[in-house]
């Protein structure tokens, strides 16, 4: 007997026969991706350090999403793989002259090795237990590095080299995200995102149906870890001194989860949606220091309350009849 | 590394066994909450921390006991914890479970910034007479309240237990858990045995807390820490399952002190954290799971 | 039919990312990096902290937002800072950094590029001071820290913008074995040493205190590491006590703090000597353990008796204004703002070279004593040692500072 899935409702999500063409939406992805490119001419500073933390967010959401909206597989461990990241690149930078984008790639696929490394243990646990094991598996990795000397310890690492413009940072997040949306919208036409769908509906299920469940999962697992490393080994050249509280934190984790689940899960803008909306949101409560976390909280129990399928389901369901969404698997 | 002579691995492992015992009433109520209405309870560590400000407030302005509060902390955070699920949990709950799951996380900053307002961001503890004093057995040096804690959490996980094999409410909730939509056709008012699960799962976390703030500190963001120790005793023990749950604290608090001893305190937490990884994945259901609930 | 639809929301939702980000352009302003806010204005001069108000430091931040703010409201009541001989009001802008480091460069990155502050104050602990002064020295705008220790402050990195005014760690480490040789404190001369494994933890539990310890004749018999947050301290306690120490030299954070000593007091032990750097010194740890603080030893930087200006006003004005308790942060963080203050105004600009070259050069006496800066960044605060007696902290050496005797041996409840 196994726990049954979390995530037997998933928000409607078409199934891959009933999207529109990759092209197209390739397409829309790369003119969203052109405009934010040219912002850096136009904007402050403000809005680039703005800009960085929305799109931060939406490429870790994406990724997030990746595993937890179309496999089911709902991690609490995000906290891991950007960490992993982070420290990547932070070694990298004071070891080695490799050009940034090859460290960007190391950083992710450090994080996708470790999550080839434990998803032997990992897997063997599905819904909750998937849920909590995840989260016992960051906060173990956090502790290693809190303690152990490998990788400075609780001192953490100072990186040589000079924090890169506000600009180019940007940039380089925004390729991130880029980056994830174009490999959601890519997988999600595979062969693969029916038997990622399959698992997340019934992994027996998925199983009985000749599905091999086992690479299927580490496929989305690894890809999702290898998205957030990348986007960790920016976040290195971003902060330019990094520790294990703060690289290995739960409020990676936490961040992720809402902006995936404000946004709309297992939808391909809800990330983008969601973390414009959670930074809009901590900027704009920015002058009530003493409230804010309060206020936000609050805030995100009345958009699950009156959103539950996040700002992004509830648009979709607001354009679409009533008669479709019956008549689709959504319920 | 040099291995601890006997009498250091002695008093570890029991010191650490008798903290396990403690920390399992902190994650009782965890476990029954996600065993019976599968909600992965973030608030958990907050309603932990509530039940030691309680606690505390209590001693400081009527000068009652903590112990002796702990039946009124139990009542007063279960009060709390009833309309807390009847009109927060439960209406998001309808719409899967990872609305849920973030509800509680945004309960849980809520709860931490208002300790702050409240109690400011100030360490504090909870300091008896019999917190000072120990008893002394085979050589080893056992805080009394490790022991009155022990037996404590241990008195009310056996009631608990009753609850859930002797009376109509447990079989209500046992039902609940195992097949919602069966218990409601036989008459079960699903919604009223989940809110009350989570009343009594609150109660217990409160009353876990008093007695983590007896042996040591707390702040406003202690909960972030129990809840993980929660996890890990909860998932030791088999989720839903009352002594398993028990059992789990135990094994966890011994295990963590024998890595403790052997690789070092820095290593505690982590030894803990890697050993329950690798038992789940040998033993998913739980080390003491045999079947379904209790 | 859905098709089209769908096409139609991810349309709709593009375009509205790119209006809302126009927008945001539009509304945005101007491209310049902070600093250059106009030096003939009369407009408010900005001021901007990162400080923890949520989470696990929330009660230092407490004090140092109170020190901060009660700095500036000086001199907004006697008319704003003058600066090229105009008076201009302070706007002192605080955000919450909840405990987070990756939110403090987050904070002190929009403090500079949308608040248009002309300085930057810090954070607490090295933790969540660093990283802001990281971004300031890439950004290249003056930022001004107390509550940072020296020797953690300087081996991030070479400093060209950030300034630190704390103790050095080795100095106080040392304190308390001197105290103890100053007052004669008759022991055994044996020493166990329990130490959280933090930065700073680490440095004093595994280098600097065996160092010291063995200078002066004193004898390592116990050496115990634990994590920042651990909770059981009953193991390490068991291993000091059986070492047959006569000194108990303790280094990590209250909540451990607190625990540890609770559980030396259920375990029955009571060294003649406790020392417990950091942990001890604020006023929460003899509130949460009452008379079992009684005796405990902490080194210390600030007390309202020291003879510097504005001390016992200082204490006067918080107590009387938030009915609490003082704590030293109050004064480090005060002193750090009165000195970026004071660099504003005697550099008549804010420009924020000139800034920086006017806080290079401060010689003055501050609520912390003289503060001047060597050429690493660092202004050091002389170290007293104190001893919790009755939940009051008494200053017990150096001598000509002390307001009180020192109990020994340390009572046993």
């Amino acid at each position: 007997m196994t726990a049954p899935d979390l995530l037997t409702r998933a928000p409607d999500v078409p199934g891959p026969r009933r999207l529109p063409p990759l092209t197209r939406e390739l397409g829309l992805l790369a003119a969203l991706a052109v405009a934010l490119f040219l912002v850096p001419y136009v904007a402050g500073e403000y809005v680039l350090q703005i800009g960085y933390l929305v799109l931060q967010l939406a490429a870790l959401g994406t990724a997030w999403n990746l595993l937890a909206g179309y496999t089911g597989m709902v991690s609490l461990g995000s906290a891991a793989f950007v960490g992993i990241g982070v420290y990547t690149v932070a070694e990298l930078d004071n070891h080695s002259s490799l050009p940034l984008p090859l460290a960007f790639l190391l950083a992710g696929a450090a994080a996708a090795v470790f999550a080839l490394l434990v998803s032997p243990a990992m897997f063997r646990l599905r819904g909750l237990y998937f849920t909590i094991g995840t989260l016992a598996l960051a906060e173990a990795l956090r502790l290693w590095m809190v303690n152990s000397s490998l990788f400075g310890g609780a001192s953490g690492i100072f990186l040589r080299s000079r924090a890169p413009k506000s600009y180019a940072l940007y940039w380089m997040v925004l390729g991130a995200a880029v980056l994830a949306t174009a490999v959601t919208l890519v997988v999600l036409r595979l062969p693969l995102a029916l038997r990622l769908n399959a698992i997340r509906d019934d992994e027996d299920v998925a199983k009985q149906m000749g599905v091999f469940t086992f690479r299927t999962k580490l496929i989305a697992f690894s890809l999702s870890a290898f998205l957030m490393g990348v986007v960790g080994g920016i976040q290195a050249l971003n902060l330019g001194v990094v520790e294990p509280y703060g690289s290995f934190g739960l409020s990676w984790t936490v961040d992720i989860v809402m902006v995936a689940i404000i946004g709309g899960l297992a939808t391909r803008t809800g990330p983008w949606i969601g973390a414009a909306f959670a930074v809009v949101l901590e900027e704009a409560l920015k002058g009530y220091a003493e409230l804010h976390l309060a206020i936000t909280g609050i805030v995100v129990l009345l958009v699950i309350r009156f959103a539950p399928r996040g700002v992004r389901g509830t648009l979709t369901a607001r354009v679409r009849p009533r008669a479709s969404l019956t008549g689709d698997r959504g319920r | 590394m040099s291995l601890p002579d006997t009498q250091t691995l002695l008093q570890a492992v029991s010191s650490g066994l008798l903290l396990g015992g403690i920390f399992a009433l902190g994650a009782l109520g965890l476990s029954l909450v996600l065993g019976v209405m599968r909600l992965v309870n973030l608030v958990h560590g907050e309603l932990v921390v509530l039940g030691s400000y309680l606690a505390l407030a209590l001693l400081n302005s009527a000068g009652l006991d903590p112990l002796l509060a702990a039946p009124l902390v139990f009542l007063g955070v279960a009060a709390l914890g009833y309309p807390l699920h009847r009109l927060v949990l439960a209406p998001v709950a309808r719409s899967g479970e990872e609305g849920p799951l973030l509800t509680t996380f945004a309960l849980s900053i809520i709860a931490q910034n208002v300790f702050i307002q409240v109690f400011s961001g100030d360490t504090r503890a909870l300091d008896r007479p019999y917190t000072r004093t120990s008893v002394h057995l085979l050589g080893i040096t056992l805080p009394t309240v490790y022991l009155a804690g022990f037996g404590i959490s241990l008195a009310v996980t056996a009631v608990v237990y009753l609850l859930m094999t002797r009376t109509g409410f447990g079989r209500q909730l046992r039902s609940s858990a195992e097949d919602p939509t069966a218990a409601a056709i036989v008459g079960v008012n699903v919604a009223r045995v989940h809110a009350l699960t989570y009343a009594l799962a609150g109660g217990l976390a409160a009353v876990g807390g008093i007695l983590i703030a007896l042996c040591f500190s707390f702040t406003p963001t202690s909960g972030t820490e129990y809840l993980l120790v929660g996890f890990t005793i909860v998932v030791l023990g088999g989720l839903g399952s009352v002594f398993g749950t028990f059992a789990g604290g135990v094994s966890l608090g011994v295990l963590q002190s024998l890595g403790a001893a052997t690789l070092g305190d820095g290593y505690r937490t982590f030894v803990g954290l890697v050993l329950f990884l690798v038992i789940l994945a040998v033993r998913p259901e739980g080390l003491f799971r045999r079947r379904m609930a209790a | 039919m859905s098709t089209t639809r769908f096409t139609r929301v991810n349309v709709a939702v593009v375009a509205m990312v790119v209006a809302s980000t126009s927008a945001l352009a539009a509304c945005a302003p101007g491209s310049s990096a902070g600093g250059g806010s106009g030096n003939n204005s009369t407009d408010p001069i900005v001021i901007g902290a990162s400080l923890p108000l949520s989470g696990a430091l929330a009660g230092f931040g407490s004090f140092q937002k109170w020190g901060y703010e009660h700095a500036v409201k000086q001199v907004n009541d006697a008319g704003g800072l003058s600066v090229g001989g105009v008076k201009r009001k302070v706007n002192l802008k605080i955000v919450d950094d909840k405990t987070d480091p990756n939110q403090v460069s987050s904070n002190i990155k929009t403090l500079i590029s949308s608040d248009k502050a002309v300085g930057l104050l810090g954070s607490c602990t090295p933790d969540l001071v660093n990283p802001g002064a990281v971004v300031a020295d890439s950004q290249g705008l003056p930022f001004v820290a107390g509550c940072d220790p020296l020797e953690v402050f300087t081996g991030v990195k070479k400093w060209t913008w950030a300034w630190d005014i704390f103790f050095s760690v080795p100095e106080l480490s040392a304190s308390s074995l001197k105290a103890m040789d100053e007052l004669g404190f008759q022991t055994n001369k044996k020493v166990a040493i329990l130490h959280d494994n933090g930065p700073d933890g680490k440095i004093v539990g595994t280098t600097i205190w065996p160092q010291m310890a063995r200078q002066s004749g004193y004898q390592i018999v116990a050496n115990v590491e634990f994590p920042v947050d651990n909770a059981d301290f009953t193991a390490a306690v068991q291993k000091a006590r059986t070492s047959g120490a006569d000194i108990l030299l303790v280094d990590c954070v209250t909540p451990q703090a607190i625990s540890l000593r609770k559980q030396m007091a259920a375990v029955g032990w009571t060294p003649k000597v406790m020392v417990n750097e950091k942990g001890a010194e604020p006023v929460q740890y003899a509130q949460a353990l009452g008379s079992l603080a009684d005796g405990v030893i902490v080194g210390a930087y600030w007390d309202p008796s020291f003879p510097y200006p504005g001390a016992k006003e200082l204490q006067q004005a918080f107590e009387s204004e938030t009915g609490r308790t003082s704590s030293q942060h109050i004064a480090d963080s005060y002193a750090a703002a009165q000195v970026l203050l004071d660099a504003i105004s005697t550099a008549g600009s804010t420009d924020p070279q000139k800034i920086n070259d006017a806080i290079a050069k401060t010689d003055k006496d501050y609520a912390v004593g003289r503060v001047t800066f060597a050429a690493d960044h660092t202004a050091k605060i002389p170290v007293v040692v104190s001893q919790w007696q009755s939940g009051k902290p008494v200053i017990i050496s150096p001598k000509d500072r002390a307001t009180g005797t020192a109990l020994f041996p340390m009572p046993a409840k």
